[in-house]
C-alpha cells in the first residue's frame, strides 16, 4: 500500500532523515517510535508532500509520489492528520470535515455519501456531533485532536497518517485516542502512526519502526518489539 | 444641521469606495499575507476600460444605463484577469525565492507599468465617464443625493456580501477560509492554496475595477485617478483591520466622512489630516486595526 524506500529529506541545508524505509501493507496498522526530534514528524511531512524529499522513493498503490505537492499527494488517497491538529479555527466543526472531503466535493476523487460519513465521523466522536455548528478555535485541545482526526477520515484515504494524536492531551483523552485508532483498526483502515507514547502505541499497533537521529534503529512485529530489552530500555521507560 | 447632513452624504459615498478598495487588501492578505500596492492601478485600468466600453456601447445606440450594466461582466472579466497577472508575475515569483519584501517592490512596479499603459492608451487628460443614472440629485429629508451616490453604497455592499455568501456556502469559498487560517491545512486537504492566492488576487483586482466604475460616473477619469484612492484605501485597511471585514466598512464610512467634514468646516487643504492621524493613533495603541483580532496561536 504505502512503501517508503531509502527516504532523505530535511529543511534547507540540515538533513533530518537519512535513508529510511518503512513499509506500511493494506489495513494494518503501522507505528514509528522514536524520541523528540527523531524525525518522525520530518518522515511523515514528507510522505504528504508537506516537504519536498531529496532522494529516495515513496510509493503508494505502486506510484511513486516523491515530490508531489501535499494536494496532489491528497488526491490520490493520503490523509495526514498533523502534528499540532491544525484546525481551521475560524471554520465550523461540520466545515472543518467538509474541507477533510474537498477532493470528493470537487469531484478530485469519487464522491460516495459525504453526508452519511458526516453522521459516521459524529457517531465515532459524539463530542464534535455537540459542537457541530462552534468554530474549531473555541474547542478543547482533545476536541481539536478528534477533529483533526475525523477531518482527516473524511477523505476516505487509502492511508491515513497520524502524527502523535495524544500530544497534549489528559490522560483520560488519550486512552480515548487509542481506543479511537483501535476503532480503526478494526475497519482495517491502512494507518501510519508516530507516537511518543511507545507502549500504547505498540499495543494497538502490528507492526513497528524505531526511529533515532534520522535513522532507523530497529523494526519487528508491535509485540516482539513491546518485549525488546533495548527498546524497554529506551523507549517504554521500564529499563533500568 | 442640513449641511451636517449634506456632508455626511458624500463622505459616505467616498467611504464606501475606499471600503471596497481596503476590501480588495484584505482578500489577498488572508490568503498570502501579500497584497497589491498596485491596486489604485487596478482601480484605474478597470474604470478606463470601462469608459471605453460603455462608450462603446452607447456607440451602439445603447442607453447609458444598459451600457453600464452590460460593460460590468467586461470590467469584471478584466479585473480577474489583471489581479491574476499581479499575482503570477509579481507576488509568486517574490514568494517563491522567500524574498520578505519582494513583493511589496514587485506589486509597485507593476502599478507603474500599468498607469504608464493607462497613459498611453487613454492619455493624461481626465475624461467624463458618462453617468448611468440622472446627475440631478434627489431630495431626500432636504437634503441633496446623487442616483450614483445611492448605486455607490448598494454596488459596494453587494459586492462586499457576494463573497462573503460565497465564502460561507460553497466549498470553494471555505477552501479560500482554510487556506487564510493555514496554508499547510489546507494542502493536506487536497486545496491547490497557489490557486487559491491566484484568485484571492483577481477577486482583489475585480473590487478594484469595480470601485473605479463606481466613482467614475461621479468624479473624472484618467490614468492618475486610482493612485491617491489606493493609499488612502491602504489607510482605511490598517484603521479597520486587514482581519476584519466589517472593520474595511467602518474605517471607510470613518475616513470618508472626516475628509468631508474637515473639507467643509476648516479647509479642503487639510482634510487628509485627521484621517492620517487617526491611522497614526491606530498603528500606537492598536496595532491589529479598530477590528482586528490580535493573532491568537494554540500551540
Amino acid at each position: 500500500m504505502l512503501e517508503i524506500k531509502n527516504l532523505v529529506a530535511g529543511y534547507g541545508k540540515v538533513r533530518v532523515l537519512n535513508e529510511i524505509s518503512i513499509s506500511v501493507p493494506a489495513g494494518q496498522l503501522v507505528t514509528l517510535i522514536g524520541s523528540n526530534g527523531a524525525g518522525k514528524t520530518t518522515t511523515l511531512r514528507a510522505v504528504s508532500g508537506m516537504i519536498k524529499p531529496e532522494g529516495g522513493e515513496i510509493l503508494l498503490n505502486g506510484r511513486n509520489i516523491a515530490g508531489l505537492a501535499s494536494h496532489d499527494i491528497t488526491r490520490l488517497g493520503m490523509a495526514h492528520s498533523p502534528e499540532g491538529r491544525k484546525v481551521f479555527s475560524t471554520l465550523s466543526v461540520t466545515d472543518n470535515l467538509l474541507l477533510g472531503a474537498y477532493p470528493r466535493l470537487t469531484k478530485m476523487r469519487p464522491k460516495g455519501d459525504v453526508d452519511a460519513d458526516l453522521e459516521r465521523m459524529f457517531d465515532l466522536f459524539p463530542r464534535l456531533r455537540e459542537r457541530r455548528e462552534q468554530l474549531a478555535g473555541t474547542l478543547s485541545g482533545g476536541e481539536q485532536q478528534m477533529l483533526a482526526m475525523a477531518r482527516a477520515l473524511m477523505l476516505q484515504p487509502e492511508v491515513l497518517l497520524l502524527d502523535e494524536p495524544s500530544m497534549g492531551l489528559a490522560p483520560r483523552l488519550v486512552e480515548e485516542v487509542f481506543a479511537t485508532i483501535k476503532r480503526l483498526k478494526a475497519e482495517k483502515i491502512t494507518m501510519l502512526l508516530v507516537e511518543q507514547f511507545a507502549a500504547a502505541a505498540l499495543e494497538v499497533a502490528d507492526y513497528g519502526y524505531v526511529m533515532e537521529n534520522g535513522r532507523l534503529a530497529g523494526q519487528g512485529p508491535a509485540d516482539k518489539l513491546k518485549n525488546d530489552p533495548a527498546v524497554r530500555a529506551a523507549y517504554l521507560g521500564t529499563g533500568s | 444641521m442640513q449641511n451636517f447632513l449634506q456632508i455626511l452624504v458624500s463622505g459616505i459615498s467616498v467611504g464606501m469606495i475606499y471600503g471596497v478598495i481596503a476590501f480588495g487588501y484584505q482578500l489577498t492578505f488572508a490568503t498570502s499575507k501579500t497584497l497589491n500596492f498596485g491596486q489604485g492601478e487596478a482601480l484605474t485600468l478597470g474604470a478606463l476600460v470601462g469608459f471605453t466600453t460603455v462608450n462603446f456601447l452607447i456607440g451602439m445606440s445603447l442607453g447609458t444605463f444598459w451600457a453600464y450594466i452590460l460593460a460590468l461582466p467586461l470590467v469584471f472579466a478584466f479585473g480577474l484577469v489583471q489581479g491574476s497577472i499581479v499575482e503570477l508575475l509579481g507576488v509568486r515569483q517574490a514568494t517563491k525565492i522567500k524574498s520578505e519584501a519582494g513583493w511589496i517592490m514587485a506589486t509597485i512596479a507593476l502599478g507603474i507599468i500599468f498607469k504608464n499603459i493607462a497613459e498611453n492608451v487613454w492619455g493624461k487628460d481626465p475624461l467624463k465617464f458618462p453617468s448611468p443614472v440622472s446627475e440631478a440629485p434627489l431630495t431626500i429629508g432636504g437634503v441633496n443625493v446623487r442616483p450614483m451616490e445611492i448605486i455607490i453604497v448598494v454596488g459596494a455592499l453587494a459586492m462586499m456580501l457576494a463573497v462573503e455568501l460565497f465564502n460561507r456556502r460553497s466549498i470553494y469559498g471555505k477552501a479560500v477560509v482554510a487556506t487564510s487560517n493555514d496554508r499547510d491545512a489546507a494542502g493536506l486537504m487536497g486545496i491547490n492554496t497557489s490557486r487559491v492566492i491566484t484568485f484571492s488576487y483577481a477577486l482583489s483586482s475585480l473590487s478594484a475595477a469595480l470601485a473605479g466604475v463606481l466613482i467614475a460616473p461621479i468624479t473624472l477619469t484618467g490614468a492618475n485617478m486610482g493612485a491617491a484612492l489606493g493609499l488612502k484605501a491602504f489607510a482605511v485597511a490598517i484603521i479597520g483591520g486587514l482581519s476584519s471585514g466589517l472593520g474595511v466598512v467602518v474605517g471607510g464610512l470613518i475616513l470618508g466622512i472626516t475628509e468631508s467634514l474637515t473639507g467643509f468646516y476648516f479647509d479642503t487643504g487639510y482634510k487628509d489630516v485627521p484621517g492620517l492621524i487617526l491611522l497614526l493613533l491606530v498603528l500606537s495603541f492598536k496595532p491589529a486595526g479598530l477590528f482586528g483580532k490580535a493573532a491568537i496561536k494554540k500551540v
